[in-house]
């Protein structure tokens, strides 16, 4: 056969045609490239009804008002509340992220109790009248055992419905010992309570001010009025000035007029160095220490005993001195100074430092400062808000084992003599449980949020004191580090699923009462924790059951808020600007009936003649040679510190020189580094009395040479393999100090040394 | 800057952020996530494979103790404009298979996830490193699928992604409009997910053109600028920072260059 | 009778030598192919890329292949269109190179894209000011050419060729080839110049960005230019290396000493260009951006003035000034050395244009974006190698490639 030209080329082209024409290469190539859009495991979210909740986060106690987007029963994201008084729409992530929570791996799907040891994450799925019948047993046998008050409960609020039924099961029960796990609130609360005479929280009205004095405060850095604050800073014209003192360049510090690198755990000096110049210069309003101010100018007793007085103790803080004690210069001492007395509406603010510790001297020194500027109910100003008392029902009848029991000591402290006027010592609890001989003093721990082995001061020693307590029930929404250690796990609904009344929050000016109410429908077999304890309640019978004649919470809570509740209903939240007093006359509670400067109930409890050695700062133990730098914990709002860990989205924004892998950096100052031989991103050893960490080295200059500055929040071992495993808990490098005064935790840092790994 | 076309509805969507006022907390970026159905990783720490169409920088002035400052820039999309403000934007211009596009009314360039096929280019000629390729395939572990966004589709691995000024809420907004028989939306119909969750509203969004939106005005501001302007990229995402500093980083400039001199050359060129 | 399947008149070594080279360089090969179903099977996840760096190593391999490949058609160029009689010696082997060098990249590309199956929206959904798409369009055309080009050699495999049908097609084929060959050739210096347009274009990187002439960028004519000086020196350096291993003389001296000399002329030029070039955008272009030319030079781990010294002057100038030199050029080593000089010069300034375009950081604040290749990447960047040395093994024994190896080999 011979092929011609005209032949190959009508093969060639009858080929290529050919196969054009054929469908099935063109089908298949079209048919695969659809295949690789439609991928059946890259999902396909579902459509539906969309709808827009008003309801509250509550995963720390801030308040902030959320709108949450629904699709049928499925949650989509979280929105501020535009018009909520609290945060007028402004939210940290963690709220804003709530949804991964919800859904995330981290929840508990259901009561179960423990399986293998205690930690080893072997879990049994059991029903809740297995649960509950488990718990009930427990405690009756402990109340005819006539030990009512071995049985503890920890909770992360003491003001909110859940923590009123769990206070009031315990005193009818027959327990003292209801504990709140500590933040920087106790020592705001227990500073108001001595120099105000009033048990609330304190208030600033940041919008108004025209000058506000920050003692460290992390208000941009993740307090748990994130929302308030951020909220209140947009809002701040660019006149308003806004002075932050810090070792460290946070982000407040950033977003500051000014920025005052005071030493850390100096602020107490400088606060009294502040009111030094203040008192020398005559820059205070006379007419509202006259008439309202105690213990300004030195006095007396009735038995004749002489007490100096706030205009005595502060000459000890020339600015000369305390220059020398913060590393200041005089100059920014003095202006500063000047400039806080000159401003129209100043406001010194302290405390709001997520979860750092501080001491009640300090907040004591700077609520002076707020007195001397008088700016106590004024717009601009501080303002004192009482607990809510929407929660008070009367009195209940308990049986005599209950009346026994109540009257036993708090296992952990508060209210015995030393510490009359701390309500919780929480840190002081592993302690206790661990030098008791024999049988612990705990014998069933209850806890209800607040996740206790995370956020106590020292983790190591709090785990040591859990293992010795033979019954511990967690309530908890998530497998945190506390309900890892726990024999029963009584799972808690996630706040999107269910009600829960949130109090007026720390720092804001007036009353608000939030309601977080259930968006979705629970996803899991959870169960309230005021419906557990109302039933609980109802099979332990007699008194207690008395004292609980609600069906279960949520009946509860109708009934406590019958005249807010449709309300709360409608707008999610409830404000009590009618019945707002803010004359000065009926402010002050104390014995004196004025604002204390140097408060007597302080003293009185401490039994000291020399009001003066009150004002001590902590000092830090260890070798100053062998530890030559000190580690200071620094809050960030992509990290949460508190109970309730990250959610992943927020572990995603964080930079990669604040964790990287599995590792944290620490911050140092470039200048330290290179004495100690560490370069930008270098592995290296840091230690301190309290331990050893493995971290890495981020070099930063807006740190004060000779500090090591680590996050809070990480060294997770809970929730789910999204957040355990990063970093180190820095809490577990610094060990706890007593505030001498109240016996709170003030450890502000910890000596430390580093060296290259 | 190019004028307003006359008698045409011709919108330009863009964003102002203002840097005195961002503390950096990275809400913009999470509230991004939840509305996008961005994934997340259980170790997102190598940040040139994690996907953000939001990210926030942190920059400092290079001082030393106690002359540091520290300045966030939130790094959205930029939404270029393109050289001659054409929209042959730097990434629209280069895909091969017109997976990402500049969309005239709107002046927000796309992308089309079912489209793309993954070459990249786009992010090679993207100065600002908004684009993001998917690496893996995206997972979400428990019943986290439950809170993906109807509005928004999940992307496969192996395509490029970025952020979009929230276009599915354009979308609907738009739709609503037009049933309610209107020809414009007001300027709080539309909003980003980042601008509305900016809790100390650092971010304001709009239409550039449109006199009656704070932008407008906002980016006609003396302390505006934006990043790599000298690019000639366009970019509708402009800045304020009452920091001469802040304006220094944000852009390259020799030695002896000052920036207000440099904009200054620039607008005036490009008036002639 | 049987007919041998090895060419008549020539010797090639033994069954068994060649199978064992075969398992040798087939091993290297299912190293590279087991890598690369990782990739298509786990996604680019395998690989060292980035979001900073999308376009990396394996594109990098793309341009530098494609720009050696370049001897196919500028040979074909010469040989076709400008009637160099010489080159029919070598043009053969040419396309062979070119084929190879083609194919690999063809592959390459559909590893680096991360939705394969979608790969063919290039042509489907076509964007036509986009440089990737007219690269596309003329990679895959000047592919089937080369294929075509291919094709007739095939044949004349004497098996083969005792196929009336297949050496009739063949003989028709032949009678085509100048007219593919000059299709190829268009085509070739439309993509060499889009792959230069592809960095050239990025006004958003100006490490990368030229000014340039009506749509095209410098560089698309840069890279058309190194490619046709350049793919030559491959072209020799690919033939001089099969003749030390066969240990035998393969191609004529002319043709050698005639494309040394074209390859020189034109690698001179190329520079002179080049330099200008990067003297403007040094001077002009970059610093219109708020760029100084040693802020792309310094302040990172690599990426030095050095590697721009390398690439224009040892890798340039000096490989042109030894090819254009009668002299210097019929000296064998002095030969090979500029080759090797001028295709590693050639690798270099691709790898700047994809690679350390990637790595200059744009903003003030950014830091130098660095890169390390994974062995998935590695082993698939080598593949081609060793598909190559295959093709090539094959080729050798059972084709006519060298027209003249029988009258440069006599008494064999």
């Amino acid at each position: 056969m011979k092929i011609d030209r005209r032949c190959f080329l009508s093969l060639v082209i009858g080929g290529a045609v050919g196969t054009t024409l054929t469908p099935v290469p063109w089908k298949l190539t079209d048919d695969i490239a659809i295949w690789t859009q439609n991928w059946s495991w890259t999902p396909e979210p579902e459509d539906g009804p969309s709808k827009f909740v008003k309801s509250v986060c509550t995963q720390c106690s801030g308040g902030c008002g959320i709108i949450a987007r629904t699709i049928g029963n499925r949650a989509i994201k979280i929105e501020g509340q535009p018009d909520h008084p609290v945060n007028n729409g402004s939210l940290c992530p963690k709220a804003i992220s709530a949804t991964q929570h919800l859904y995330g791996p981290s929840r508990i799907q259901g009561p179960m109790k423990r399986a293998g040891e205690r930690g080893q994450g072997k879990w049994e799925k059991i029903s809740w009248d297995e649960a509950i019948s488990t718990v009930t047993e427990k405690l009756a046998e402990l109340r005819t055992r006539g030990k009512p008050h071995s049985v503890a409960c920890i909770s992360d609020t003491d003001r909110n419905s859940v923590a009123y039924l769990l206070d009031r099961f315990l005193r009818a029960y027959g327990s003292p010992n209801f504990i709140r796990t500590p933040s920087s609130a106790d020592a705001q609360e227990l500073a108001l309570y001595l120099s105000f005479g009033r048990q609330g929280t304190i208030g600033y009205d940041f919008k108004q001010s025209d000058f506000i004095l920050s003692f460290g405060c992390a208000l941009m850095d993740g307090c748990d009025a994130a929302g308030q604050m951020m909220s209140a800073f947009g809002d701040m014209d660019k006149k308003t000035r806004l002075v932050q003192i810090e070792a460290r360049l946070s982000d407040t510090a950033a977003k500051a007029s000014q920025w005052v690198a005071a030493k850390p755990g100096t602020e107490t000096d400088l606060a009294l160095g502040l009111g030094h110049v203040m008192v020398r210069d005559g820059l205070y309003d006379k007419a509202f220490i006259d008439s309202h101010g105690f213990a300004f100018e030195d006095r007396e007793d009735e038995a004749g005993n002489a007490y100096p007085g706030y205009r005595s103790l502060v000459r000890d803080y020339s600015p000369e001195k305390v220059a020398k004690t913060t590393g200041l210069p005089e100059k920014t001492i003095e202006s500063l100074a000047r400039a806080f007395a000159r401003a129209r509406r100043p406001v010194a603010v302290t405390g709001f430092s997520n979860p750092a510790a501080a001491s009640v001297n300090q907040a004591l020194a700077v609520f002076a400062l707020n007195a001397l500027a008088g700016n106590f109910q004024k717009p601009g100003g501080v303002f004192v808000i009482d607990e809510p008392d929407y929660l008070s029902w009367t009195e209940m009848k308990i049986d005599k084992t209950a009346s026994a029991g109540n009257q036993q000591a708090r296992i952990d402290g508060a209210g015995t003599k030393r510490f009359a006027h701390t309500r919780y010592l929480p840190n002081r609890l592993p302690e206790a449980i661990n030098s008791s001989q024999g049988d612990s003093p705990v014998q069933a721990l209850l806890v209800a949020g607040g996740n206790p082995l995370y956020t106590l001061a020292d983790p190591q020693s709090a785990k040591k004191a859990f293992e010795k307590i033979p019954f511990i029930v967690s309530f908890s929404t998530f497998m945190d580090e506390t309900a890892e250690q726990a024999d029963l796990l009584l799972p808690h609904p996630h706040f999107l699923e269910c009600y829960q009344d949130v109090p007026t929050p720390a720092g804001m000016a007036k009353t608000v009462i939030s309601l977080a109410r259930p968006v979705v429908k629970p996803v899991y077999d959870t169960r309230h924790t005021g419906d557990v304890i109302i039933e609980t309640a109802k099979n332990l019978g007699g008194f207690i059951e008395n004292a609980f004649p609600w069906k279960n919470h949520e009946d509860f809570l109708k009934k406590t808020l019958s005249d807010q509740w449709e309300t709360l209903e409608k707008q999610g939240y409830w404000t009590d600007d009618s019945s707002r007093d803010n004359s000065l006359e009926k402010l002050f509670r104390t014995s004196s009936q004025r604002f204390e400067f140097l408060p007597r109930a302080g003293f009185e409890t401490q039994g000291s003649e020399n009001p003066k050695s009150k004002v001590q700062t902590v000092s830090l133990p260890g070798d100053v040679n062998e530890l030559p730098l000190v580690l200071v914990p620094y809050s960030t709002i992509r990290i949460s510190g508190g109970a309730v860990a990250n959610t992943p989205f927020m572990t995603k924004t964080v930079d990669a020189n604040v964790i990287a892998q599995q590792d944290v950096f620490v911050e140092i100052n470039p200048e330290t580094a290179s004495e100690y031989g560490l370069s930008q991103g270098d592995k290296a050893t840091l230690k301190t009395p309290a331990g050893n960490a493995k971290v890495r080295v981020n070099l930063f200059e807006g740190i004060m040479p000779g500090l090591v500055a680590m996050p809070a929040g990480l060294g997770r071992t809970g929730f789910s393999d999204y957040i355990a495993g990063k970093g180190v808990n820095v809490y577990g490098l610094i060990a706890p100090a007593a505030d001498p005064a109240s016996g709170l935790n003030a450890a502000w840092g910890a000596r430390a040394a580093i060296g290259k790994a | 800057m190019a004028q307003q076309p006359q008698h045409t509805k011709t919108k330009r969507y863009g964003m102002v952020i203002d840097l005195d006022k961002c503390t950096g907390c990275g809400a913009c970026m999470v509230a991004c996530y939840a509305e996008n159905n961005v994934p997340f990783r259980q170790d997102d720490s190598d940040k040139m494979r994690s996907l953000n169409w939001i990210r926030v920088m942190k920059v400092d002035n290079g001082k030393a103790f106690p002359d540091t400052e520290v300045c966030y820039i939130p790094m959205p999309c930029m939404q270029c404009d393109g050289q001659h403000m054409q929209g042959h934007s730097p990434c629209v211009s280069v895909c091969p298979a017109v997976a990402t596009d500049y969309d005239y009314p709107t002046g927000i360039v796309s992308q089309i996830y079912t489209r793309c096929f993954g070459c990249r280019y786009c992010m090679a000629a993207c100065p600002y490193h908004a684009r993001k390729f998917n690496w893996w395939d995206p997972k979400w572990p428990a019943d986290m699928e439950k809170y993906l966004n109807p509005d928004v589709s999940a992307r496969m691995r192996g395509v490029v992604e970025k952020c979009s000024f929230c276009y599915h809420r354009y979308q609907k907004a738009r739709d609503k409009a037009y049933v309610e028989g209107r020809d414009e939306l007001h300027e709080d119909e539309y909003q980003t997910a980042c601008t509305q969750a900016c809790p100390t509203n650092a971010i304001t969004f709009g239409d550039l053109y449109n006199p009656e939106h704070a932008v407008h005005s906002l980016s006609r501001s003396k302390n505006a600028f934006r990043l790599l302007e000298r690019l000639n990229t366009n970019p509708k995402v402009y800045y304020l920072s009452s920091k001469s500093w802040v304006r220094r980083v944000a852009d390259n400039y020799l030695e002896g260059e000052n920036p207000e001199q440099v904009a200054k050359a620039r607008k005036a060129a490009a008036t002639h | 009778m049987t007919t041998p399947a090895i060419p008549e008149g020539v010797k090639r070594c033994s069954t068994r030598q060649f199978t064992l080279w075969l398992a040798v360089v087939g091993a290297v090969l299912l190293w590279g192919v087991y890598a690369m179903f990782l990739i298509w099977y786990k996604g680019l996840n395998q690989t060292g890329m980035n979001d900073a760096y999308g376009f990396a190593l394996w594109i990098w391999a793309d341009l530098a292949v494609i720009a050696l490949g370049g001897g196919a058609f500028f040979s074909g160029f010469l040989t076709y269109i400008i009637g160099k009689k010489e080159l029919k010696s070598i043009i053969n082997y040419a396309v062979i190179i070119g084929f190879i060098c083609y194919s690999s990249a063809l592959l390459i590309l559909a590893l680096d894209i991360g939705q394969p199956l979608r790969g063919w929206f290039i042509f489907w959904h076509a964007n036509v000011h986009s440089m990737l798409t007219e690269v596309a369009f003329c990679l895959s055309c000047y592919f089937a050419v080369l294929t075509i080009e291919f094709i007739p050699l095939v044949l004349e495999n004497p098996k083969l060729d005792r196929i009336p049908f297949l050496h009739h097609l063949s003989h028709n084929m032949h009678e085509v080839m100048a007219v593919f060959a000059a299709t190829g050739v268009f085509l070739s210096f439309f993509h060499q110049g889009s792959l230069g347009g592809v960095a050239g274009v990025l006004y958003g990187r100006p490490f990368a960005f030229r000014e340039g002439l009506l749509i095209w960028p410098w560089t698309f004519f840069l890279f058309t230019w190194s490619a046709a000086a350049v793919g030559p020196c491959f072209t020799m350096l690919v033939t001089w290396l099969t003749e030390k291993i066969t240990q035998k003389k393969l191609v004529r001296p002319e043709a050698f000493e005639l494309l040394a000399k074209i390859s020189g002329w034109m690698l001179l030029t190329y520079m002179i260009a080049k330099i200008a070039d990067t003297w403007y955008w040094a001077a002009v272009t970059a610093p219109a951006r708020g760029f100084s030319l040693m802020e792309f030079y310094s302040n990172n781990p690599i990426y030095g003035i050095w590697i721009l010294i390398a690439e224009l002057v040892i890798c340039g100038i000096v490989p042109a000034l030894i090819l254009i030199t009668p002299k210097w050029r019929e000296n064998k080593n002095l030969l090979v050395t500029a080759a090797i000089l001028a295709v590693l010069g050639v690798c270099i300034n691709r790898w700047v244009m994809v690679l350390q375009v990637m790595a200059a950081p744009l903003l003030p604040f950014q830091d130098w974006y660095m890169y390390m290749p994974t062995w998935q990447e590695v082993a698939t960047t080598i593949l081609p190698v060793a598909y190559g040395a295959i093709l090539i093994s094959l080729a050798y024994r059972y084709l006519p490639v060298f027209p003249h190896e029988k009258e440069l080999n006599p008494g064999q």
